[in-house]
């Protein structure tokens, strides 16, 4: 196992800049994920992991070890593929035997490794199979399994889920997650998936334009977003344009709908035009939290556990509301809306991206 | 990583030293001077072109072998259409079968394909027998133009029908389907939608058909016989059998570099007329 | 559609694919005839014609020429348009379609100018053409295209991530060749080697004008010998090299399909 640490990557195709400047320490054993949109560097940023690209600047560093100018074979990683890149002519058993075979492992070690991962990815029995045979999950984890059975350093995942359908897909998150924990295996996973991205990370990596723009636990992304752009791609948001003073160690915020008060954020830091960042779940029907305001119920959409509104406060401000459908509300009803103050955080009005 | 260039580095040059060199020195060779006895002299002259240029004969031998080669290309496209519209929309089962019907042909050397021709409708071939047989004078089907066509046509069709049938594979059945939907019968739906799609697909099979009709050789000179004289046969008559070099590369490169003009033209044509099918 | 269902349409398609196979058809039966000539009624079932090719030294000296010619033209063909393949499908960059057009481009100029321009430069540079050097040279030039194609379309297809996956694997450059992407592409490759061996072996005109006293290879002297007679002995040799054809075709449909030979190739 190894600590990843990136140093000023950056990585251009023509005039695009698909990775600027990036640096992060990935520490041993820990899971993080690449998130972003696609075309945001996430996948490039990988492949410079893996040594399948060389970045025009930066370094990139296994523990102490510079790795940079290795190629890939040299790495020491294990790499699964969106696509699973399973060897058509090879069967399961020679798949996942490659990597010792190549190395140079002994046949009766061969044997016996590729067997025991079989049996702890439940393929033990299929090693005959050749990849066609097998269901997308089979493929999938024999995919893992060729790529863990080399004891790697570092675990490389690119959207592996990405082909599976939704059920399987929401199972296979908690298996790769158990997975690494038992191998403890440093782990970097791709996706333009925020809920996957939630489900699976110790700490999230949101990229855009190959930049940048947050680094933390899942919670703190949620709730303690850096910018519009980060609490928009996170889960839904909505917001409301403001002026921010502090008064008395509080930070409230006026709006044209009123003034709230706010748990901080970029208010906080100092920001005069900022937006109030409310989920959708922070906003309660009635009267019962400090900061209020008024509107009228516009759509309402069945969830299953929630019930979806919409609900108009001004002209130009529409809220979307979660909430459990116990009490329902009528489109065209007026209605009373409260949060707290620790459900309000703020970010700043101008992009700066 | 400037190894990977040594990939390409022996082609380049196998392809350099024996197609580039070649023909610059074919066309050097057209511009030298013939003297009597001597295979050529090199000193620069404009005659051979003058003789070639002149030369009432050059012109309407020229002419015939335009003619045939348009022949060709008209009666392909009429028969490898069909054939073409068959395969595309063939059930995925037998599709292999009628493609590798269509290819295998290719793969049996020209020469053999001309000689069961001549089995097939020679003056004691199969069908003239038949013919006798039944009571009837025999037909001169061989060692003219007729035979020389039947031949050509034969040789080139698959090469039409395999560039009809990629165009076509390319029409999505939806796009025919919603044009019935729309009210048009079957015949209209051709007419008005499949056939203009396919078009890319005929204009190049055009193409190919025609250079390759135009410069055969071994189809008039089988099957045409002694009444048929086409510019290749000229040439290669020149070449060999006279070794008048320079002329001969002079015929070769005034007949190629028309055709290579006439070809400009139709392909610019073409492209105006498929302005649709760019991307 | 309905159109491709109706039986003026099939039947039309029929007598087509008759007129494309007739005249081969017709050799098969003329080889296995017993007359001197294909007459109606026919004469019988006999093998005498290919015992007569079998014991005629034109034909087989031809036809062994022939057959060792096509063999190092293939060989030659296969390494430099496999080569050229790879470069141009994976490296060329910006020269992509310069490269390409170069490569085809045997295939686009009339065999027989590219044969006299052949025999010019060959006898121009004293080379000469004497032996085997210049018909072997002459073939794989034109031979090259095929080999291209066919390999650039495997290539095309090819999913790096394979590779990438064996390389992470620990597997180095060339072992990554051997193990992962030579099997893989090894349809592609042996059809393409089929069809320069096959292109070689029919050649007409290259051979026609570079063919060398003594040396002749077997379309030459099947044209030699059509020339002044008919005796089925042509049509055995023909049956012969048919047979070639026809197994190549069928082991090529079984390693790559034909379909995607047909019309799924770079364009």
């Amino acid at each position: 196992m190894a600590s990843i640490r990136l140093h000023e990557l950056t990585k251009r195709f023509g005039r695009v800049v698909a990775v600027n400047r990036l640096s992060l320490q990935i520490q041993e054993g820990e899971l993080i994920t690449l998130l972003g949109p696609s075309g945001c560097g996430k996948t490039t940023t990988l492949r410079i992991i893996g040594g399948f690209e060389h970045p025009d600047g930066g370094e990139v560093f296994f523990g102490d070890r510079a790795v940079t100018a290795l190629p890939p074979e040299r790495r020491d990683t294990g790499i699964v593929f969106q696509n699973y890149a399973l060897f058509p002519h090879l069967t399961v058993n020679e798949n996942v035997a490659f990597g010792l075979d190549v190395r140079g492992v002994p046949r009766a070690e061969i044997a016996a490794r590729v067997a025991a991962i079989l049996d702890k990815v439940q393929l033990g029995g299929l090693g005959g199979r050749y990849p066609h045979q097998l269901s997308g999950g089979q493929q999938q984890r024999t995919a893992l399994a060729r790529a863990l059975v080399i004891n790697p350093q570092v675990l490389l995942l690119d959207e592996p889920l990405a082909n599976l359908d939704a059920k399987l897909r929401e199972e296979m998150r908690f298996y790769i997650r158990h997975l690494q924990r038992e191998f403890g295996i440093t782990t970097v996973y791709v996706t333009h998936d925020q809920a996957e991205a939630m489900v699976l990370a110790d700490r999230i990596v949101v990229l855009r334009d190959g930049v940048l723009q947050q680094l933390g636990a899942p919670d703190e992304l949620y709730r303690r977003p850096r910018s519009a752009w980060v609490a928009d791609f996170i889960g839904l948001s909505n917001f409301i344009r403001g002026t921010a003073a502090a008064q008395n160690g509080r930070v409230t915020v006026r709006t044209a709908v009123g003034t709230f008060e706010t748990s901080g954020g970029a208010a906080g830091d100092g920001a005069r035009d900022v937006l109030v960042v409310l989920r959708p779940e922070a906003l309660h029907f009635g009267g019962g939290h400090p900061n209020r305001l008024a509107g009228v119920v516009r759509e309402r959409a069945f969830l299953g556990n929630l019930l979806d509104y919409r609900i108009e406060c001004a002209p130009d401000l529409t809220l979307r509301v979660q909430a459990d459908p116990s009490r329902r509300y009528e489109p065209g009803e007026r209605v009373e809306l409260s949060f707290a103050a620790g459900d309000a955080w703020t970010v700043p009005a101008a992009d700066p991206a | 990583m400037w190894r990977r260039h040594l990939l390409i580095a022996p082609v380049v040059l196998f392809l350099i030293v024996l197609l580039i060199v070649p023909y610059v020195n074919m066309v050097r060779m057209s511009f030298l001077v013939k003297p009597p006895g001597e295979r050529y002299l090199n000193v620069f002259t404009l005659d051979n072109y003058a003789r070639v240029l002149r030369d009432g004969f050059y012109w309407r031998i020229l002419a015939n072998t335009v003619w045939y080669a348009v022949l060709t290309t008209a009666l392909t496209l009429l028969l490898g259409y069909p054939l073409a519209y068959a395969i595309a929309r063939a059930p995925n089962r037998r599709r292999p079968l009628l493609l590798m019907l269509l290819i295998a042909p290719l793969l049996v050397g020209v020469v053999i394909r001309a000689y069961g021709w001549l089995i097939l409708l020679g003056r004691v071939g199969l069908v003239n027998q038949l013919l006798r047989y039944a009571g009837r004078q025999p037909v001169e089907l061989m060692y003219n133009v007729t035979g020389m066509t039947i031949g050509l046509v034969h040789v080139f069709m698959p090469f039409m029908a395999l560039s009809i049938a990629g165009a076509l594979q390319n029409i999505s059945p939806d796009v025919e389907r919603a044009a019935r939907s729309l009210g048009a019968s079957p015949w209209k739906t051709f007419w008005r939608v499949t056939w203009p799609l396919s078009l890319p697909g005929v204009f190049a099979g055009m193409l190919l058909v025609f250079v390759l009709a135009v410069s055969s050789y071994v189809i008039p000179i089988l099957l045409g016989g002694n009444n048929v004289l086409v510019i290749p046969m000229l040439v290669v008559q020149l070449l060999l059998d006279a070794f008048n070099w320079p002329v001969g590369s002079a015929l070769a490169m005034v007949f190629f570099g028309l055709t290579a003009v006439v070809l400009w033209g139709y392909v610019k044509l073409m492209n105006r007329a498929l302005r649709w099918s760019l991307r | 559609m309905s159109e491709g269902r109706s039986p003026l349409f099939v039947a039309v398609v029929v007598v087509l694919y008759a007129f494309l196979l007739a005249p081969i058809v017709i050799i098969v039966l003329a080889a296995f005839n017993a007359g001197e000539y294909l007459r109606f009624p026919p004469d019988g079932l006999s093998i005498r014609w290919f015992v007569k090719f079998a014991q005629s030294g034109p034909f087989v000296r031809a036809f062994v020429f022939s057959l060792q010619l096509a063999a190092a033209t293939t060989i030659l063909a296969t390494v430099l348009g496999g080569m050229a393949a790879f470069y141009v499908v994976r490296h060329a960059g910006r020269f992509r379609d310069t490269l390409r057009l170069l490569v085809v481009s045997p295939l686009q100029l009339p065999a027989i100018l590219t044969g006299i321009a052949l025999l010019l430069f060959f006898y121009g540079t004293g080379l000469g053409t004497r032996g085997m050097r210049a018909l072997l040279l002459g073939h794989t030039l034109v031979c090259l295209p095929y080999v291209f194609l066919t390999i650039s379309t495997v290539l095309v297809g090819f999913d790096r991530s394979l590779e990438e996956a064996a390389r992470s694997l620990g597997a180095g450059p060339l072992t990554t060749f051997r193990r992962v992407t030579l099997p893989l592409i090894k349809g592609g490759v042996i059809s393409g080697a089929l069809f320069a061996f096959i292109t070689s072996f029919d050649q007409f005109p290259i051979s026609l004008l570079l063919v060398s006293v003594g040396n002749t290879t077997l379309p030459l002297q099947l044209f030699d010998y059509l020339r002044f007679s008919f005796d089925p002995t042509a049509a055995a040799v023909s049956t012969v090299s048919v047979l070639m054809s026809v197994a190549i075709v069928l082991i090529i449909h079984r390693l790559v399909g034909l379909e995607s030979i047909a019309w799924g190739g770079p364009r």
